[in-house]
């Protein structure tokens, strides 16, 4: 069972991966540790860190602004690339993309 | 995750945000002067500014007096000034402090973390260390006379890392072709800790040199230290040779011992093409680990890699000499030039053309400008310091600082077109 949600998650990794300008992937637990990433370490831990307190940041800007609403996606475009970022009960899938790649 | 593969997708054939600009900053279109700092005595004594210096924080700025032209200089005084351009109530007339120094100083670099340290190099052949806190007598510790000096005039001084955290030891590079480097005993003297001389039966170079005049040994024009790699320094010599050094070289300097406290070693690994003149400036790039740009008489700078002989690209900055080359602290493809002409040139390389995206006129007309420093944490300000005793601050236009998007990777390219 265990080996099956592996190679799942390594399957959904690499066709994120061969999409057009993806720079990285990041999947980080929910407490903000990197369970997963195609980026070096200290760009990993950075990442990971900023992003998680980002995601939880906007999470209960979206739920104090309606308690029936939550987050199910956020997008931080800036000049050079643009950050994903898909939460889940569990985890957070995060990836860089520079689109005019 | 097919939420995420869709929207990749879409986000790479979106034309949505085409054209889109964001203007955080308020948008600076002209390049203005907004200080232009003198100290009428060292002006009256037709002193050249030598050498400038901000300090960690950005908001001072030294300036050396000296002279830069021929002649035997030793005997005349000199001043070390420095401005706080943060302080209320300014007067560019005055700087907030002035060391009186003996004889001309040639090369001044602040600590870079202590901010009112300051190591200076002097025409004697000195290496003095001062500290603007002190009210008393600025002098923290200097190179006594011992046969561990510099016999000739220093040309540069930095301060590099020591081995324990937070040390800083400096580094002094003289026109008798010796580097030294220096710690800090403070209250007393600086010790020299470790000693390299360059020697032209030393030097690895393929090309048949002309017999020297004199000695054999190299004058040093210029050095510069790589913030990549910690172990590398490059030495420009009057002579035009560009050298790559090493720091950990073994082998001893051919030099006949005269007393000194450590053997002097060979550092010169690799020897680049050459300038038709003295190397005033080099300068290592603060984004790519192997380019550095070397600039001297001949008015040409040029671009090299460390890992190849000829330069990538060679450009003509003026018809004069060039004295001070600088990358910028934020925009990978663009440098600026020092002119003898009395005009700053600034280049970019990601541009079609070779002829400078913008030039500087310094207001003295054409005395030439010696030095130039972007500051460290306010990287929109130059200051460049001339031949009339001026120290003028530059406020550069957001064009001229703000890194485009795609600036490494192109920078990246450039760095790659190295030919075996």
């Amino acid at each position: 069972m265990q080996s099956d949600l592996i190679a799942e998650v390594e399957e959904t990794l690499k066709r994120i991966q061969s999409q057009k300008g993806v720079q990285g992937i990041i999947i980080i637990n929910a407490e903000g540790i990197p369970i997963k990433s195609t980026l070096d370490n200290s760009s990993t831990v950075q990442y990971a860190g900023l992003l998680h307190q980002l995601v939880m940041k906007t999470r209960s800007t979206v739920r104090d602004l309606d308690p029936q609403n939550d987050l199910t996606f956020l997008r931080v475009r800036s000049k050079k690339n643009e950050i994903m970022i898909a939460p889940d009960k569990d985890y957070f899938l995060i990836v860089i993309q520079n689109p005019s790649d | 995750m097919h939420t995420v593969i869709r929207e990749l997708v879409k986000n790479a054939k979106s034309h949505a945000f085409d054209g889109f600009e964001v203007n955080w900053e308020e948008q600076n279109r002209t390049v203005s002067c907004t200080h232009s700092l003198q100290y009428p005595e060292a002006q009256e004594r037709n002193l050249h500014v030598t050498s400038v210096s901000w300090n960690c924080t950005g908001s001072v700025i030294a300036c050396a007096f000296g002279r830069m032209d021929d002649g035997d200089w030793s005997t005349e005084k000199s001043y070390v000034c420095t401005w706080n351009l943060h302080r209320q109530g300014l007067n560019p007339k005055r700087p907030d402090a002035v060391i009186d120094v003996a004889t001309a100083v040639m090369s001044v670099s602040f600590h870079p973390s202590r901010p009112s340290l300051i190591a200076g190099g002097l025409y004697s052949g000195e290496v003095v260390v001062w500290d603007t806190g002190r009210v008393q007598d600025p002098v923290l510790a200097k190179t006594g006379m011992s046969p561990d000096t510099h016999r000739d005039p220093v040309c540069q001084v930095h301060w590099v890392p020591g081995g324990r955290r937070g040390e800083f030891l400096v580094l002094s590079a003289g026109s008798g072709g010796r580097v030294l480097l220096w710690t800090v005993h403070e209250q007393s003297e600086l010790v020299l800790s470790a000693g390299y001389g360059l020697l032209r039966q030393q030097l690895p170079h393929k090309t048949m040199l002309t017999k020297p005049r004199g000695g054999s040994s190299v004058g040093i024009a210029s050095l510069a230290l790589s913030p990549w790699d910690s172990d590398t320094f490059l030495v420009g010599t009057e002579g035009g040779l560009v050298l790559k050094c090493s720091f950990s070289a073994q082998a001893p300097a051919a030099t006949t011992p005269d007393g000194e406290s450590v053997t002097l070693r060979a550092p010169a690994k690799f020897c680049f093409s050459p300038h038709c003149g003295p190397v005033y400036a080099l300068h290592c790039s603060p984004f790519h680990r192997n380019l550095f740009l070397s600039v001297g008489t001949d008015g040409f700078a040029h671009l090299h890699s460390l890992l190849q002989l000829e330069p990538l690209v060679s450009l003509q900055v003026c018809d004069s000499y060039v004295f001070g080359v600088r990358w910028s602290p934020t925009r990978p493809l663009l440098f600026a030039a020092a002119t003898g002409e009395g005009s700053v040139h600034i280049f970019d390389l990601g541009g079609m053309s070779l002829r400078p995206v913008a030039t500087i006129e310094q207001k003295s007309g054409d005395r030439p400008v010696y030095c130039l420093e972007f500051n460290p944490r306010q990287t929109h300000l130059l200051a460049m310091g001339n031949a009339d005793g001026t120290v003028n601050i530059w406020h550069l236009s957001t064009e001229l600082t703000e890194q485009g998007p795609k600036e490494v990777a192109q920078l990246e390219h450039l760095a790659s077109e190295v030919t075996e």
